[in-house]
């Protein structure tokens, strides 16, 4: 099982084809965009490697779940989205999509060390962690299961008048698009015509299974179609590509263009966790031309395009790794949930309720 | 003029879509058509752009209930029967159920699920489902078996901020009648004594609550003065009430409609076992449906529930100990 | 012909099954009403399974070695239509019909071509698996009388409690519950009643003497006796200075008959019998509203006259209630002298950690036949008994013991 290299297309009949901007295109906001992108993914890499490393040293309990390889399509998405007015529900391996919507290292930092400080307060962990009333709803592991979660925030914010301007987006791998929340969930949003983006990073693996054990359609972009879905074929390894796909999605559904769905194909440089050496990813897959890890496929496009300079991109690299070291360091110091003095209730109501 | 008990579900809605404006319906066939049971009748109409149609999936529907709930509405969704609930299980007891304690931030989703037999409804039409989300944290789960409770604890039930399961029992929609919606009712939480007795307490809810209460209306003759207790919610349980009835009477038979494995019976059972088993003459007893799939034909439906007569059977062993 | 079936007879009230020894007959065997036809063993005995009637063996289902329940389908024997008439048994055809007519065969649990009812199926190899009968105390040897008058529910157990009552104090009150139980309810209405009558509050050495004696009610207690000559003893204690007590006499005696039989002053506990370190008898001194126990130590090592002080000391000081806990502990068995009250007869209580006591009631002068004289002589006859733990000791041992100590009162200068 072999990716053909796919340009940045459009797959998607129902929605008129659009003219994509060429990746040499320059203009102000292009390069504003770029460049914040390209520090999420930067930063998302530092921060996750730190993450890596404090797991092999045991410094974490439970897994690490990287987003290796996945950093052009999840900060080009979260580049695209507005914080405070769009909603965002990440999933698994998108750390670069957070940090670029705006999430601080810190709530990274102490969900996974399980600083009672983080928005989760050590009673869930690593990537299930989100500030739904910021926009940002907390995975469940289930898979699939987000994507109608934030169709229901879309729906809420219809009915309330304030869905003007507003784009909800939700990410799964290829593995999720097997499930029957995922189907449930994109019939639903073509019903009810939300202005939803589902990102399906197809990153070949869903844990060890790779695609032809998972799905039997020639792209998975075919699946819009079926729902009544705007869809859209990108290099996930091409951040430039990425950005335009995501731009272009993102307002399409803003502007009323109805649900839109990205398929970006793209390897996982990683296992599935940090325990995971992932020893079933054959070679060929890794040298083919999705095995490229996009930061080194953009670092050379964005020089050479005069967005950024390697000067920049070092101090950038100082200066996160040490914004990351204050946030791991800052975690660690601070307080564990303490079993005795934890509210064991999982109910917000409080019984019996006088008459 | 009466109100049944599905009259008093319809109210209930027509009532919480016309004061507040936070509540929207959405379930399958609740629009024009009015609901399988015509629970919401009238009510897309009354109220254009509430009420809303929903395609059949079941997992979405909650999956987009839980977050119009993030948005601070209130979602209440149709299941068009408990049965079919199992679909959504997985957003009701992994999404809804666990939002407040890992996010800080409730759902106040109420889901309705037409629950229990009728003759006829055979094995996919028939389920009660309370046992099974009760035992997950962070639900509240009401079984009303009254006109008045069916109303106000719809209304009681969607106030509150956690996910609500609120259980109609479908034999109870036209055969139970009131005169009116009785204003006086008791807080989500609070069991009721259904009737009073002395001898024996009957622990029942839902559908079962009746059943009992003409249970011991059979043992009167012979002296027997049985007590009903009416959980109204299965979750919480209202110990307090239960351990109060059987200190009056010594003796304990839980009854529901469910399947027999654990359960809301066996819960019950153990916390009085646990916490009252002083006040006990007896071995506390429980009945419960058969330990089989829900019978489609009506005289193997009426053996596979409890009735009145294995009611009373169970109420004379009790008394005999 | 009919055939009558041969079941696992009840063989006792708490008996649940028995477990086949041997078989006496074999099918083809003629049999007579009454004959032993099966030796069973249940926990209890060996007995036999007899027939009803007079026949022949047309089936031996049960196999030396098995166990069945009560109930159980043993065999079956053909007996002609006359001698069912003559007798009254119940032919196993007959059985079937009832049991059809009481249950529609679309019912049965089991329902098989040509059978009514799998349990009296005469092909049915599997009968064992399946077992047929009921057992008539559900295959548990539950005493019966369990949900009667002894029951004490938790809720009446609970109630008890709270007032700090025992089993012992609501014997009084009549039961209405469920076999005659006393229920809460009853017991309360009895606490009414008594509400009329004067009370008083209990001593505190009233109240141990009650405990104690609860206590020691709860094991089985026999009581057996024999009449002793004390004139011999009596004698022998006009011409000793100090002068001992009869009590004493006893007691060294008692000592020395209990060192040569260890074992009948064992304690049961469990599955264990403590045997006594050393011969340490206590003896029952009346003080004012009870009874206080000092504690003679070795007995059966020191003479009479060297226990005199001892005696006399602990005797004295019981009546003036200034015993240390010590001279009470530790004894293996006691005696009480219920003579001195002017009683003849007494079945004494043991303490609830000894298996013995020891009683002896007042002499009485009674013409004893005399066959070295040939003639009635006036001697001195009291009555000695002995209670004793029935789990631990039996009428045999007990009578050996007491006829030993018997036997040492008539060489009291041997004491």
């Amino acid at each position: 099982m072999r990716l053909q290299p796919r340009p940045a297309s459009l797959y998607a009949p129902s929605v008129p084809t659009l003219d994509l901007p060429a990746a040499s295109e320059k203009s102000v906001t292009d390069r504003d965009f770029l460049r914040s992108a390209f520090q999420s993914m930067l930063l998302a890499r530092i921060l996750e490697n730190k993450l890596s490393s404090l797991y092999k040293a045991g410094k974490i309990v439970g897994g690490v779940y990287l987003g290796r390889g996945q950093e052009s399509v999840s900060a080009a998405l979260g580049t695209a989205l507005i914080r405070g007015t769009d909603v965002f529900s990440p999933l698994i391996r998108d750390q670069a999509g957070r940090t670029a919507f705006g999430e601080s290292l810190l709530d990274c930092t102490r969900t996974y060390l399980g600083s009672v400080l983080g928005p989760m307060r050590g009673r869930d962990g690593n990537v299930h962690r989100g500030r739904p009333l910021e926009g940002v709803p907390a995975m469940i592991s289930h898979l699939g299961a987000q994507i109608a979660l934030v169709a229901g925030m879309l729906f809420a914010k219809r009915l309330k008048g304030q869905l003007q301007g507003v784009v909800g987006a939700t990410c799964v791998g290829d593995g999720a698009t097997s499930t029957g929340a995922f189907h449930e969930a994109l019939n639903l949003i073509g019903v009810e015509k939300l202005p939803l983006v589902i990102v399906v990073a197809n990153n070949q693996f869903a844990y060890s299974t790779p695609n032809n054990r998972q799905f039997a359609c020639g792209d998975l972009i075919e699946r819009a179609r079926g729902y009544g879905l705007g869809g859209w074929s990108v290099d996930g390894t091409d951040l430039f590509a990425c950005a335009s796909v995501m731009r272009e999605a993102v307002r399409r559904a803003r502007e009323g263009g109805g649900p839109q769905m990205v398929v970006a194909h793209l390897l996982r440089l990683v296992g599935h966790g940090e325990h995971d050496d992932a020893f079933y990813v054959p070679d060929a897959c890794r040298n083919d031309h999705y095995g490229r890890d996009c930061i080194d496929v953009a670092i050379p496009q964005l020089v050479a395009n005069g967005h950024v300079t390697t000067d920049e991109i070092h101090a950038w690299q100082h200066q996160f790794a040490a914004d990351v070291q204050r946030a791991v360091a800052q975690a660690q110091q601070e307080a564990t949930p303490d079993p005795y003095r934890e509210d064991w209730t999982a109910i917000s109501t409080r019984f019996p309720i006088s008459q | 003029m009466s109100v049944t008990y599905i009259d008093a579900i319809l109210a209930a809605q027509e009532k919480l879509l016309r004061e507040d404006d936070r509540v929207f319906l959405y379930g399958q066939d609740i629009g024009v058509f009015g609901g399988a049971f015509k629970a919401t009748k009238g009510l897309a109409a009354a109220f254009p752009n509430r009420v809303f149609d929903s395609p059949i999936s079941e997992d979405a529907m909650i999956g987009l209930a839980v977050g119009a709930a993030i948005e601070g509405l209130r979602p209440i969704v149709e299941m068009q029967f408990a049965d079919f609930s199992s679909i959504a299980f997985n957003q009701i007891v992994n999404q809804a159920a666990t939002h407040y304690y890992r996010t800080g931030v409730p759902i106040p989703i109420t889901v309705r699920m037409p629950s229990g037999g009728t003759p006829g409804s055979g094995p996919f039409h028939s389920q009660n489902m309370e046992g099974i989300y009760a035992q997950y944290p962070g639900l509240i789960v009401l079984t009303p078996a009254t006109v008045a409770d069916a109303f106000h604890m719809l209304i009681d039930g969607v106030a509150l901020d956690d996910p609500v399961i609120y259980c109609e029992h479908k034999f109870l929609y036209r055969w139970l009648k009131a005169k009116s919606i009785n204003n006086d009712h008791l807080p989500i939480g609070q069991a009721r004594i259904a009737r009073p007795g002395k001898h024996a307490t009957v622990v029942a809810y839902s559908a079962m609550v009746h059943e009992a209460v003409r249970a011991a209306d059979r043992l009167q003759p012979d002296g027997w003065e049985i007590e009903v207790v009416d959980l109204r919610s299965v979750k919480p349980l209202d110990l307090d009430t239960i351990l109060a009835s059987v200190a009056r009477t010594g003796r304990l038979l839980a009854v529901g409609e469910s399947f027999p494995w654990g359960g809301v019976t066996a819960e019950v059972i153990s916390l009085v076992s646990e916490h009252g088993f002083h006040l006990l003459d007896a071995p506390p007893q429980r009945l419960n449906s058969r330990d089989t799939p829900i019978p489609y034909h009506p005289k193997l439906w009426a053996s596979h529930r409890p009735t009145p007569e294995s009611i009373c059977d169970a109420l004379r062993h009790l008394l005999r100990f | 012909m009919p055939t009558v079936p041969i079941f696992m007879p009840q063989l006792g009230e708490s008996i649940a099954e028995a477990t086949i020894v041997r078989l006496q007959v074999a099918v083809g065997d003629t049999v007579r009403a009454d004959q032993d036809i099966i030796e069973v063993e249940t926990n209890k005995a060996i007995m036999s399974v007899t027939t009803l009637c007079n026949g022949t063996v047309a089936e031996i289902r049960a196999k030396e070695g098995v166990s069945y329940s009560v109930g159980s389908l043993l065999g079956l024997l053909d007996v002609s239509a006359e001698e069912i008439a003559r007798t009254g048994v119940e032919s196993l055809e007959s059985l079937e019909a009832k049991r059809s007519a009481a249950k529609p065969a679309s019912t049965a649990p089991n329902t098989r071509s040509n059978e009514t009812n799998i349990h009296f199926s005469l092909d049915d190899d599997g009968y064992e698996e399946a077992p047929a009968v009921v057992p008539s105390v559900k295959g548990l040897p539950v005493p019966i009388g369990v949900m009667g008058a002894h029951y004490i529910s938790p809720r009446m157990r609970a109630r008890m409690d709270d007032l700090g009552l025992r089993e012992a104090d609501i014997s009084a009150v009549v039961g209405t519950g469920a076999g005659g139980r006393v229920t809460v309810e009853d017991l309360e209405g009895f606490l009414d009643y008594l509400e009329a009558w004067p009370s008083s509050h209990a001593s505190s050495m009233r109240l141990a003497v009650a405990d104690a004696m609860r206590r020691s009610w709860t094991r089985p207690l026999a009581t057996v006796g024999l009449p002793l000559l004390l004139d011999r003893a009596i004698s022998h204690r006009g011409a000793q200075s100090p002068t001992p007590g009869l009590t004493l006499y006893i007691l060294r005696a008692f000592a020395l008959a209990l060192s040569e039989h260890p074992a009948t002053a064992g304690y049961l506990i469990g599955e264990k019998i403590v045997h006594p370190r050393s011969f340490d008898i206590g003896v029952a001194v009346q003080v004012k509203d009870g009874v206080v126990v000092p504690v003679v130590r070795k007995a059966d090592k020191k003479p009479l006259a060297e226990l005199i002080a001892e005696y006399d000391d602990l005797v004295a000081r019981a009546r003036e209630r200034r015993l240390t806990e010590d001279d009470c502990k530790g004894g293996i068995a006691t005696v009480t002298n219920f003579g001195t009250f002017g009683l003849c007869l007494g079945t004494p209580i043991p303490l609830p950690n000894e298996t013995l006591i020891l009683g002896l009631g007042a002499g009485v002068k009674k013409p004893v036949w005399s066959e070295q004289v040939g003639a009635f002589l006036p001697a001195t006859e009291a009555a000695l008994v002995l209670t004793f733990d029935h789990r631990v000791v039996d009428g045999g041992g007990a009578g050996v013991l007491l006829n030993r100590v018997a036997a040492l009162m008539q060489r009291p200068e041997a004491l």
